[in-house]
């Protein structure tokens, strides 16, 4: 279980960034995230849409303990990132598509470091690394460097890595951007086996169809705000458009406003 | 402690998978000191040779005096003497490297003489060298004839040598061999070695940092159960070891590069190996510890705040220039090791080690060097801890 309250996250921009986002001297900071409230639940997939630049990366970059915010509270698995987050990396998994993996490592390697690193023991990381290796086809090139494999074999390598302590939550960044069909596929049905075996799954993208495929719940952040926070079958159901696409621009047209 | 060792270990197998870190390491120390050394002596060695071996052609104006001198040129080893030159065409002889040396005596040269007054003579050369090795064989047989000149004076004019020189100095240098040899090879020898410590470090630290940022692997580490200190002091640790690696490494070289030379007369090399004692290589690497903390905490600190290996690289390479001045200051004769000296960073160590070479290293400067460096490598962690908790450094760019 995630629960969301009240979060926040403002970010001090430097001289570029400044720059950049054409800010004025006493523009300072940014709120990428203002405010913003959900629960994802056990067994259920929650979806956070939003176009880029939105708060989607920062929101979830806080859950998985790596920014700390500057208000509000998430408690993961009953544990509050910044109060204990070590617990909290204890029961996450996290994915994203834009992760890489050391290219001088094994698979076998790769995979065995990060269970080391959630003190896994022999036997117990030798049958889930089994389980997990013929699941996804890696026994074939497990003792290969990775930066010899090809995209969709690291992406499986990665995949083996984010689930090889059984996570009891998941957060899934953008997981299938830039990758083939094949490979995308994977992800998709990686996230419908967490689903299935009662875990926690948050998932973020801007892909409508991944929405649809997916959802259980169903966020849409903008700006840093909620626009819309419910059950997707609530948002199907009051939908004004015809299509996802629409719908969401139209909502997000309506904050803009 | 556990964690900390795990990643100490992934980050160590990762690292000594990169080729960069093992030339940078490894393989340029190891033939780089050996070439280097072998090399420049063989040259140095075969230039003195040629030089003190060459059939010297001197040119001489003499008209009919100092024909003593022309015989005792005569008489020299390989030298070949032309006679009866004017100063224009001894000198366009000079001009042309047809001569080595051309000596003109004047026209009143032993009538000057004779009346008890200084004769003079002109030696032309052409030489760009401070020693130059030919001029050298020149003069000493200058200074030869000009000895048996004034021991014919004192005869002429009865008097004891001993009458014209109140004071004969006798000169007894009490520093031992292992001193002598610590003023040349003890300055250099920290300075190779501190270098090749900081380019050791400089590889991992900055693919252990910047290139994980770069990679986009560090995300995933900082999502494992690893706290951030001991994500850093597993990288720290690895850092540390491939610096003090690179220095031992480079010692070896220096050790090759040394028993590698034929021309090295013996009790030379006896000398400088018994410098490599190992008490003394235990108090070179003891002094090098707290250093290449200091230089792995400032180095993965740069790192961390770069947002990617060529940021990185631009950001450290002018460090290079803040090692070598005060590593180069302990090249310069006459720097010791003092109480002030003793505290400043790179320049310390370096003449902490000369110390230790030539064997006259105090005790007490060798702790105020110890101390101060300690001191600084704490300062220089903490600042890096710092670095890495920071988020806008982490994710600096993103």
């Amino acid at each position: 279980m995630i629960i969301v309250h009240e979060l926040r996250k403002t970010f001090i921009l430097d001289r570029q960034h400044q720059k950049e986002l054409r800010a004025g001297k006493s523009d300072r900071a940014i709120n990428a995230v203002a405010g913003i409230n959900f629960t994802c639940k056990p067994g259920r997939v929650f979806t956070l849409l939003g176009p880029n630049g939105a708060g989607k990366t920062t929101t979830l970059r806080m859950i998985a303990t790596i920014l700390r915010p500057t208000a509000g509270t998430i408690s993961v698995a009953g544990f509050d990132v910044v109060k204990r987050p070590q617990e909290v990396r204890r029961r996450i998994g996290f994915l994203t598509g834009t992760t890489k993996l050391y290219e001088r490592l094994t698979p076998h390697e790769l995979v065995k470091y990060y269970a080391d690193l959630h003190n896994l023991d022999k036997e117990l990381f030798k049958k889930r690394k089994d389980e997990i290796f013929t699941l996804l086809g890696i026994n074939e090139f497990a003792n290969r460097r990775i930066g010899k494999l090809s995209s969709g074999m690291r992406q499986k390598v990665s995949i083996a890595r984010t689930i090889i302590h059984d996570p009891e939550v998941i957060i899934f960044d953008e997981p299938t951007i830039g990758l083939d069909i094949i490979t995308a596929r994977h992800i998709i049905d990686l996230i419908r086996s967490c689903k299935n075996s009662g875990k926690t799954v948050i998932f973020s993208t801007h892909i409508m169809g991944e929405v649809s495929l997916l959802s259980d719940d169903l966020a849409i952040i903008h700006n840093g705000k909620l626009c819309y926070n419910d059950s997707y079958e609530n948002f199907r159901n009051s939908m004004k458009q015809n299509s996802l696409e629409e719908e969401f621009i139209r909502l997000v047209e309506e904050v803009k406003q | 402690m556990k964690t900390a060792f795990i990643i100490f270990k992934k980050e160590l197998l990762d690292t000594l998978r990169d080729r960069r870190t093992l030339i940078s390491m490894i393989v340029i120390p190891l033939l780089i000191f050996p070439l280097l050394i072998g090399i420049s002596s063989r040259f140095i060695i075969s230039h003195v040779q040629t030089a003190q071996e060459k059939n010297l052609r001197i040119g001489l104006q003499t008209s009919s005096n100092a024909e003593e001198f022309k015989s005792m040129l005569l008489q020299a080893n390989k030298v070949q003497v032309m006679e009866n030159l004017t100063a224009e065409s001894g000198r366009s002889l000079i001009e042309s490297d047809s001569l080595e040396a051309f000596i003109a005596f004047a026209r009143d040269f032993d009538e000057q003489v004779e009346k008890l007054h200084s004769g003079n003579v002109t030696l032309y050369y052409k030489s760009t060298e401070k020693n130059d090795i030919e001029k050298q064989r020149v003069l000493e047989i200058l200074k030869e004839y000009e000895m048996k000149l004034r021991i014919n004076r004192f005869k002429k004019l009865n008097i004891d040598e001993s009458t014209i020189n109140p004071m004969k100095i006798n000169e007894w240098n009490l520093a031992s061999m292992k001193e002598r040899i610590a003023e040349v090879v003890g300055g250099l020898l920290p300075y190779l070695i501190i270098i090749f410590c900081f380019m050791g470090t400089m590889y991992p630290a900055i693919d252990l940092a910047a290139g994980e940022k770069e990679r986009g692997t560090l995300e995933t580490i900082l999502t494992s159960p690893a706290n951030r200190m001991q994500i850093l002091l597993g990288k720290f640790c690895v850092v540390v070891l491939i610096g003090i690696a690179a220095a031992i490494v480079s010692m070896i070289g220096v050790y090759v590069g040394i028993i590698q030379m034929k021309e090295i007369p013996s009790e030379l090399l006896k000398t400088i190996l018994g410098i490599l004692q190992f008490r003394s290589i235990i108090l070179l690497l003891s002094m090098l510890l707290p250093l290449t903390v200091f230089f792995a905490a400032v180095l993965l600190s740069l790192s961390f705040y770069a947002k990617s290996f060529k940021e990185a690289q631009s950001i450290i390479s002018p460090m290079m220039i803040i090692i070598i001045v005060p590593a180069f200051i302990g090249l310069m004769p006459g720097m010791t090791l003092n109480t002030i000296t003793a505290l400043i960073p790179v320049l310390n160590v370096s003449l902490a080690t000369k110390a230790i070479i030539a064997e006259s290293a105090s005790t007490l400067l060798l702790a105020e060097v110890y101390l101060s460096s300690i001191f600084i490598a704490g300062i220089s962690l903490y600042i890096c801890t710092k670095i890495f908790d920071r988020e806008s450094t982490i994710f600096r760019g993103t």
